[in-house]
């Protein structure tokens, strides 16, 4: 009996691990272990007041923390019924897309890069390519100074609050961003030119369903009520209300996990998932990526989610620079935070993170404390896809040299972008028998 | 200390502090330069795991046997461990609300495996092993973190403030949200060092970066009362990051 085992993958975000055992051909086991602390901070949540609340939820995870900040107010505030103003709707946008420049580029360079080029990390590789390494700081250091300058902080931001802002940014520190961002679109455009050059990573092979946030008027990670799954060329519509219908939670028979499923299928969110569902509304200079790195859309092979990535990445740069040049033409207008008067209900939110769909569902009661609380990550619900990709992979290549197979299964899984950190509803104890 | 053999560790946490080192974009190059990085899992797949360190970077609270165990074999072969932030340091939020009843919890969230799952109540590394360098802040600041390499490398220890977080918020003339306003602001009982973020965009501090050693506690906590801020509020908000009384 074969049997693949990584103890502890690396270059990701948190602790996870594979285990993989065979019979002969027949595949017994295949699992993506998690083996994070569960810090119960769903439960921890229950009794504080709502302006607690997003402080406390962004520490699920920091790369993710814009997501978790903002996504929890947006539940909050729509269990209160309170509206913000447009122009908060589109600095949060902005945080947003600063989180995912930053993300990806941090993905791209310094956790998957390094295995195209067979170097162990980034650092080893900026010792002999320190032009690529300098550029995907370049564009890290970008979003980074987007979430700074909106969000007060890179990681857990301060400056976003229930109902709008503690505090605007000033013209000075927009117009340093336009600079910026403007530095970007030629690292953007070298980004691309690197994705384009590296070997073709092609693996596994499966027919495989997406789940993403539904935008009909442009990409944005942050506002939208829809979520559109699509399988077999079906497209259909869930209310963000109706999100147990897509997350339904079940015990694996063969572990602890919770896995999520819609109608019985596992399903893929993040960057792969978004293109495939919002082609139409993607703008142009995105549009001329995914030609330049021939991506095809939908793509049955996981290994795209790194094209994915950027492709976004350019098409961030681009959608925040003309949020920017909007903001400086039209002018901060110099508003406060909108008054939040706590109410008892339920408030559902949900939002793109880098890595894919985040809900944040909260019930309060009347004095503004948090009665029951639920969180579901990307990383929760890619667990089962992820397994289902492992599953393929072992499946399509035949016979393999086991070194050789778990570094593709690695590669897989951290073409996913996981987040174990973020899984805080995935919690499965490894078999240590 | 010419080129120190280094480990960078995580516990459970959110992988805040790690982010920050990666984050120094500016400097990265050149401290990976300065330090000899043997062991960074989330950087790095060719790792040595057994070899003894001069310094190891510990960020995440203790929140299982693993983690206590991951813990032990740092602290054997590493001459200087330094804990990393506010979870590392104090607990963090994983801590906050330590007496809460933790097989309730489990049952909650997790259903009836969750008595099967390898967990304890958070603890900070102190609780654990010795620690001989706290960094706190969630996350920690970039200029503390560079400043006290710099300081090791030069074989000299880090000097941060234990005064609170008001004092840094007076020196930037920000308007008192205390005193000009009503929230209940965590800035008079805090660890300073983030240069009063929070209060300076007009946002009240929620204390993340754990209790400051030089403050007043009788008389801020008397202030509160005279304002008519219920105790169990302000020692809630303060429970946040960092459990009080062991509890």
């Amino acid at each position: 009996m074969g049997a693949i085992r990584v103890e502890h993958l690396a270059r990701i975000e948190g602790h996870g691990g594979i285990t993989v055992e065979l019979d002969g051909d027949a595949i017994r086991k295949v699992q993506f272990d998690i083996f994070e602390g569960a810090r119960l901070l769903e439960g921890l949540v229950r009794g504080r007041r709502y302006e607690d609340i997003s402080p406390i939820v962004s520490r699920v995870c920091a790369i993710c923390s814009v997501a978790h900040a903002l996504t929890s107010l947006r539940a909050t505030e729509a269990a209160f019924g309170v509206e913000v103003s447009p122009q908060t709707s589109l600095l949060r946008d902005l945080m947003f897309l600063g989180q995912s420049i930053e993300s990806h580029a941090l993905h791209l360079f310094c956790l998957a890069l390094p295995d195209y080029l067979d170097y162990p990390s980034v650092v080893a590789l900026a010792a002999e390519k320190p032009g690529a390494a300098a550029l995907g700081l370049r564009l890290k250091k970008l979003g980074n100074s987007i979430q700074e300058a909106i969000g007060g902080r890179a990681v857990h931001p301060v400056n976003a609050i229930p109902g709008g802002f503690g505090r605007l940014p000033t013209p000075e520190q927009l117009i340093t961003l336009r600079q910026a961002l403007r530095q970007g679109q030629t690292d953007g455009a070298a980004a691309l030119d690197l994705m384009a050059s590296l070997p073709p990573a092609d693996f596994c092979h499966a027919d495989t369903v997406f789940a993403a946030l539904h935008s009909d008027s442009d990409y944005s990670y942050y506002r939208g009520d829809q979520v559109v799954v699509l399988a077999h060329g079906q497209r259909e519509t869930v209310p963000a209300s109706a999100y147990q219908r897509l997350t339904n939670e079940r015990p694996a028979p063969h572990s602890h996990a919770k896995h999520s499923s819609y109608q019985g299928r596992p399903f893929m969110v993040g960057a792969l998932a978004r293109l495939a569902a919002r082609r139409e509304v993607l703008d142009s200079r995105a549009e001329d990526a995914l030609k330049r790195l021939n991506l095809r859309l939908p793509s049955n092979n996981p290994m795209d989610n790194n094209r994915a990535q950027a492709v976004e990445l350019v098409g961030d740069i681009e959608r925040a620079l003309a949020l920017l040049e909007r903001l400086l033409r039209e002018g901060l207008r110099d508003e406060r935070a909108v008054p939040v008067t706590p109410r008892a209900g339920t408030g559902t939110a949900v939002t793109e993170a880098p890595r894919g769909l985040l809900f944040h569902s909260y019930t309060y009661d009347d004095e503004g404390r948090i009665r029951s609380a639920d969180v579901i990550t990307p990383t929760a619900l890619n667990a089962a896809s992820i397994e289902e990709h492992f599953r393929c992979a072992v499946r399509q290549n035949a016979a393999p040299e086991q070194a050789l197979l778990a570094k593709k299964l690695e590669m897989i899984a951290r073409a996913y972008d996981p987040c174990v950190s973020c899984s805080v509803h995935l919690i499965r104890a490894r078999d240590e028998t | 200390m010419s080129r120190p053999r280094v480990g960078i560790f995580g516990l459970t946490g959110c992988a805040g502090d790690q982010l920050v080192i990666l984050n120094c974009e500016d400097q990265l190059l050149e401290v990976v330069e300065a330090l000899d990085i043997r062991d960074f899992l989330m950087a790095s797949s060719a790792n040595d795991t057994s070899c003894p360190l001069d310094v190891a970077l510990v960020e995440g609270a203790v929140l299982s046997r693993r983690d206590e165990e991951a813990l032990n074999r740092i602290r054997e072969r590493s001459s200087l461990l330094v804990a990393l932030g506010t979870c590392a340091v104090w607990g963090g939020v994983a801590a906050m609300d330590r007496q809460t009843d933790r097989a309730a919890l489990l049952a909650d969230i997790y259903g009836e495996q969750g008595a099967a799952y390898d967990t304890q109540p958070a603890r900070a590394l102190h609780e654990v092993v010795k620690v001989d360098l706290n960094i706190s802040g969630c996350p920690i600041e970039k200029d503390q973190f560079l400043g006290a390499i710099a300081h090791l490398l030069n074989g000299d220890p880090p000097v941060f403030p234990e005064y609170p977080v008001c004092a840094e918020c007076r020196m930037r003339e920000n308007n008192c949200l205390l005193l000009e306003g009503d929230a209940v602001c965590c800035g008079p009982l805090t660890l300073a060092g983030c240069e009063a973020r929070c209060p300076a965009l007009r946002v009240a501090c929620a204390g993340c970066r754990g209790p400051a050693s030089d403050a007043s506690v009788a008389s801020v906590l008397a202030m509160f009362g005279e304002r008519g801020v219920p105790r169990e509020e302000i020692a809630r908000k303060l429970r946040t990051f960092a459990p009080v009384n062991g509890g």
